[in-house]
């Protein structure tokens, strides 16, 4: 190569570098756009149901939409709700990530109140450090519980989706077991135990609504995970397990071992939600403490793509149609369930959407290979 | 309660009797979640389904007050559900188990919804004068000593749900649809090449199995209860899919598998009187189906390395 | 020839890929009724493509075929059935849990009183078998019958359909000898009533065995047809493999040093019961290239995959420079010395989702620099190096981070070989580097391959590209069947078609070459 030529290669280069840069970002708008026009899509499909069932549709409609913020309680727990379902997608990112389709959120989530309330309860550990060992309980209950599956998925081959459905219930059981007799005063007619100790909740900051300092937990996981999935030797491990299996195992990854703990480190975020549900929500054990909530929780690691920083962004969309579902009912009489079938549009339309588009560069990709 | 009267209560006639009732709105989805697995496409709204039908049965019925025509809505119903499930996965390409999450809550909230606006009430449809499926009493059964009152007496569903077991094995095994939905599931590109349509086959299998959860959904609003309730399911519709795994994937041992959940379930409820948790017995059938997925795949590796073993001439030198 | 007797008849066959590539190039292919026709030639020579036209599964992009006489357009599989071709695939479409006989009948069972006649559907089996001599066990399952028995079914799944031609797609590649005997007597009982077979082989000596006529095509075009008695193997094997054009690499004289891989006596018998090692040994020395030339599906795949840690052996030992490898995790492997560019680059040696950085560091993204104090993961690092081996081996993608899926299939080989060249291998292991690939890159591939034999590492090249292999070696060893059954000291004065006596089956040495390769059992 001459020297003219040899100049204008460094030049073409940065010029192309300027351009996929360019490229990306419009495709990262682009999914953007794509993102928040399916939750416009569905919107407007509940307002047109709302239409038919409401004699004030426009005043039901705009309750759903302004109710979160028309008054700072209605904030409190419009974030509230979001801490949780922020730390239910995280946990559902982690195992999404590594392509496997674990659904112990769930149970991971009842482990984890359980053991908090166990600890809160129970066990006299003085004063600063009492939070903290509950908080750490309910993470280690999750990790350890989500070792259960994971190793039967990575050393036996056992379909996690049957197990981990299976081990839901039992998580569920036990934590009703405990609850009901040995948890809750012995005398009581009632089901849910006495309130924890005040050096065993997460304070609350904003009267009339349940917000509370687990906020502040839930913003450090958010970057922990991040900085687990993108900064650590064992994020490559789960990204490449998930990216391609066969290539980490032909790399040298322990293939098995990814798996296992892909499963285990989901538990964390989940057992932590199951913390916040109990020492900051509620601040004591009671029955039915989620709700299906880790289902909730695919839909928003679905909707921030499985991106560990867009999750709370996508959890405090979501919520904000939950809780705005809820002060439409209350205030204009429309049933808060037409949120879950807005949910439910949003769900079908993305991930029929997302695979279009796979399709879509699968065969361009192919295309490419034959001609290269 | 006294020891001794529980476990008089436990094997007696009526208890019996109350695990068949039981069983029904858990064997019915379950029939279904077989035929959808052996086709490939393993129908997780199932619950979604079962709730759409006991609310549309409750509502056509009490409209018209024919609850034979509140069944037929409930059955339309369920085959449209899984036409839509089906349609979003087979053709627009979406992730099967997401698709029947999304349909799952689709269920949840719309009825609920509905219930609603029509009655203003989210919690029951009792305002609703709805109907019930008839019970049959059977004319040479029910003279049977001991046997008699569990087999005679039960909601017509009941009875179909045991027949559908039967049913459904014929077409399955029997019939050359049922066989072609089998070879799909097994292995499509076989069913392909012999001819087979493998997406009007799996298309197939989604309605058939929506129609079958749809008959246990009827069984809960029209038979096991009388009325609506939000989430009335209860994830039976999850359990339905553990029994077909526990089952071994066969229509006789989904019913086995089937009746033990649903003695588990009735047994919890007598024990809880002898202050035995109920939660000690309704975890059984969660654990041994866990145990079953796992001494499963672990005897299908140790198959395996038994195959590989049988040729080894001379063990490796290495690890 | 006597165009009347012509069954089948090929003309002008042409199929052009949408890549450009020409499988099939104005081909005349013509079957006469009641013989056993082998179609001969190496992979790729467009022996598969054409039967798949014939087939219905592929169309041709020119020439006309025509049956019995009557021009035939052959748009799908059903028509072909219909017209009385079934063919027989390499993987068979069995259902593993269905018996023997509901497997034949599977798609159009016998019916009575519109359910299944189960009786009637062994009856069936039973009968077929019978009549052309194909033994099978009509009530077993599947998955516990023999692969002979297995390709049996097959078979008599086309004879159930009414085939009278049948097409067999390389029969006897996971067939015991035994089960090749029986395979051979059972298709002359079938011509014996009147069936036409058409082999597609690229074993000649079961080809002179069976077949009464033998088409050799080569490079997409037909060499010639002639009948078996009058063609020698040295014909044969000439026609097969011929003077291609000459791939001449540049490359110093290799300087040998000690050898860094030995492989003694390794056997592999896979899930299905195939042997597809017999006892393979050959050492491999530092500073050349050891090539093993073979036609693909001679266990050359088990074999790579055994050295890299992807796969256990059954028998026998590895050891790289002392260290015993065999049967041992893919990182210990590496971690020994050894690199491996594999034949299936989209299925393991790139994650297409993941970037062209993450990809090339998956080696090695666990130790400094990339990840320090055990558990934090330096982008800064990743970047530099991937900058870096882009630079260094001509990479074409605007950025270290555009997901591999961008790339073209050259480019992807070249990330493949720069993460497995950039570790400074003791042994490396290449198999089908230049597979899919354009000129510059495969040109760039052979100059990487022979720059890290001239630094010291020892090179394993396993390539069903025979002038590639023989440009590229500096000893060659031929595989077939699972075993070693030539070396070669001095490749570069051998000619093609001698090394193609060797591929085909067709000779064998009886002293395996001097120099570390014991003799094979």
């Amino acid at each position: 190569m001459n020297s003219i030529e040899a100049a204008a290669v460094p030049a073409g280069r940065a010029a192309e570098r300027e351009r996929f840069q360019r490229e990306r970002r419009r495709a990262a708008l682009a999914q953007f756009v794509r993102t928040i026009s399916t939750v416009g899509i569905a919107l407007g499909l509940g307002f047109v149901i709302t239409l038919f069932v409401s004699d004030r549709p426009i005043q039901a409609y705009v309750a759903l939409l302004t109710g979160p913020v028309s008054s700072a309680a209605r904030v409190g727990t419009w974030i509230e709700d979001a801490t949780t379902l922020t730390m239910l997608g995280l946990s559902i990112a982690i195992v999404f990530r590594a392509q496997q389709f674990s659904l112990l959120a769930e149970g991971q989530l009842y482990l984890g109140a359980l053991v908090a309330g166990i600890i809160a309860l129970k066990l006299p550990v003085p004063g600063l450090l009492h939070l903290a060992v509950a908080v750490l309980g309910a993470a280690a209950a999750g990790f350890a519980f989500g070792l259960i599956p994971g190793a039967l998925k990575a050393y036996y081959g056992a379909n996690e989706i049957v197990s981990t459905l299976m081990l839901n219930v039992v998580a569920v059981r036990t934590y009703d077991l405990l609850l009901t007799y040995w948890l809750k005063p012995p005398s009581a007619g009632y089901t849910w135990s006495n309130p924890f100790p005040a050096d065993a909740v997460f304070a609350r900051f904003i009267e009339g609504s349940r917000i509370n300092t687990a906020l502040f937990v839930a913003a450090a996981l958010v970057v922990l995970t991040w900085l687990l999935v993108y900064k650590t030797p064992i994020g490559y491990e789960l990204r490449m397990v998930g990216a391609n299996l066969d290539f980490a195992r032909y790399g040298g990854i322990n293939v098995r071992r990814t798996i296992m703990l892909s499963m285990a480190l989901a538990g964390i975020p989940a057992g932590l939600a199951g913390a916040h549900l109990a020492m900051g929500v509620h601040q004591r054990l009671l029955l039915n403490i989620s709700l299906g909530l880790a289902f909730e929780g695919i839909v928003v690691a679905l909707m921030a793509g499985n991106h560990p920083l867009i999750v709370p962004l996508a959890a405090l969309l979501y919520s904000y149609l939950r809780i705005g579902g809820d002060i439409m009912e209350r205030t204009a009489a429309v049933g808060s369930d037409i949120v879950r079938v807005i949910q439910a549009t949003i769900i079908l339309f993305i991930t029929a959407e997302l695979l279009v588009g796979v399709a879509r560069r699968r065969r361009a990709r192919r295309e490419a290979d034959a001609a290269g | 309660m006294p020891p001794g009267e529980v476990l008089a209560g436990i094997f007696s006639v009526t208890f019996a009797a109350g695990v068949l009732r039981v069983t029904t709105p858990i064997l019915l989805p379950a029939l279904g979640g077989l035929i959808s697995d052996l086709a490939g496409v393993i129908n997780i709204a199932l619950e979604g389904t079962m709730l759409l039908s006991a609310f549309t049965g409750v509502v056509v019925s009490a409209y018209t007050q024919s609850a034979w025509l509140g069944l037929a809505a409930a059955l339309a119903a369920a085959a449209v559900f899984s036409l839509i499930l089906a349609f979003v996965h087979l053709d627009l390409r979406a992730d099967l188990i997401l698709a029947g999450i999304a349909m799952n809550f689709l269920a949840s909230g719309g009825t609920v919804f509905v219930m609603y606006s029509l009655t203003g009430d989210k919690g029951t449809s009792s305002e609703l004068a709805s109907l019930t499926m008839p019970y049959v009493h059977v004319p040479i059964l029910r003279s049977i000593p001991v046997l008699g009152p569990i087999l005679s007496g039960q909601n017509l569903i009941v009875y179909l749900a045991f027949i559908m077991v039967a049913l459904v094995w014929v077409f399955l095994f029997r019939t050359a649809p049922g066989t072609h939905l089998r070879a799909v599931g097994a292995n499509p590109d076989a069913a392909a090449t012999a001819g087979i349509d493998v997406r009007q086959t799996r298309y197939t299998a989604l309605v058939l199995s929506g129609l079958l959860a749809g008959l246990g959904g009827v069984h809960m609003s029209m038979g096991y209860l009388q009325l609506f309730q939000r989430d009335m399911t209860a994830g039976r519709g999850f359990i339905a899919l553990a029994a077909v795994f526990l089952g071994a994937r066969h229509p006789v041992g989904t019913m086995v598998a089937a009746l033990l959940f649903g003695t588990a379930d009735a047994l919890a409820n007598q024990l809880g009187t002898l202050r035995i948790p109920p939660q000690y017995v309704q975890v059984i059938p969660y654990v041994v189906t866990v145990a079953a997925l796992a001494v499963n795949a672990i005897a299908q590796q140790r198959a395996a390395v038994a195959r590989q073993r049988r040729f080894q001439v001379r063990p490796a030198t290495g690890e | 020839m006597n165009v009347v007797d012509a069954l089948i008849e090929m003309r002008g066959i042409t199929k052009v890929y949408p890549n450009g590539v020409v499988a099939n190039d104005r081909v005349d292919f013509t079957v006469r009724a009641g013989e056993i026709h082998g179609l001969v030639g190496e992979n790729g020579a467009g022996k598969t493509t054409l039967m798949k036209l014939l087939y219905g599964l592929e169309q041709p992009t020119d020439g006309a075929i025509r049956l019995r006489g009557r021009p035939v357009e052959i748009r799908n599989p059903h028509v072909a059935i219909d017209l009385g071709i079934g063919m027989v695939h390499q993987n068979f479409m069995l259902v593993q849990n269905f018996t023997v006989a509901e497997n034949i009948v599977l798609g159009l069972e016998p019916r009575r009183r519109g359910l299944v006649d189960r009786p009637r559907a062994l009856e069936i089996a039973r009968e077929l078998s019978l009549r052309y001599g194909l033994q099978v066990a009509a009530d077993a399952r599947i998955d516990a019958i023999p692969v002979g028995m297995r390709q049996r079914v097959e078979i008599l799944k086309a004879l159930y359909r009414g085939a009278e031609i049948l097409i067999l797609d390389e029969p006897t590649a996971v067939l015991t000898p035994q089960e090749t005997a029986d395979l051979f007597k059972a298709v002359r009982t079938l011509v014996g009533q009147g069936k036409t077979v058409i082999f597609i082989s690229h074993k000649l000596r079961e080809m002179k065995a069976v077949a009464d006529r033998v088409t050799v095509m080569r490079d997409g075009k037909v060499m010639g047809t002639l009948p078996v008695a009058a063609a020698t193997e040295e014909t044969l094997a000439q026609m097969m493999v011929g003077r291609k054009v000459l791939l001449r690499v540049a490359k110093p004289p290799a300087k040998p040093g000690r050898p860094l891989l030995r492989v003694d006596d390794l056997r592999c018998v896979t899930e299905t019961g195939h042997e597809a090692l017999r006892g393979v040994s050959f050492d491999v020395r530092a500073g050349e290239i050891l090539g093993i030339a073979g036609v693909e599906g001679n266990g050359q795949t088990e074999l790579v995959e055994i050295l890299t840690g992807l796969r256990a052996a059954t028998g026998g030992a590895v050891s790289l420079d002392g260290q015993v490898i065999v049967n041992r995790p893919p990182r210990a492997v590496r971690q020994a010395g050894m690199s491996h560019v594999p034949e299936d680059r989209l299925r393991n040696g790139v994650a297409t989702p993941a970037s062209v950085g993450e990809n090339l560091i998956v080696d090695r993204y666990f130790a400094p620099p990339f990840t320090r104090y055990g558990w934090w993961m330096e982008a800064g690092a990743v970047k530099q190096t991937a900058e870096q081996l882009m630079e260094e081996f001509d990479i074409r993608a605007p950025d270290s981070a555009v997901p591999v899926r961008a790339l073209s299939g050259g480019n992807m080989q070249k990330v493949v070989l720069a993460r497995e060249l950039s570790r400074w291998p003791k042994v490396l292991v290449a198999a089908q580097p230049t597979r899919g690939i354009d000129i510059g890159a495969t040109e760039f591939a052979h100059a990487q391959l022979v720059r890290i034999r001239d630094w010291g590492a020892a090179v394993l090249l396993v390539s069903a590209d025979l002038s590639e292999v023989m440009a590229l070696s500096d000893r060659l060893a031929v595989m077939h069947n699972g075993e070693i059954v030539a070396v070669f000291d001095e490749p570069q004065e051998l000619t093609e078609e001698e090394v193609g006596l060797y591929m085909l089956g067709l000779k064998r040495q009886d002293e395996i070459g001097s120099l570390g390769p014991r003799a094979s059992r």
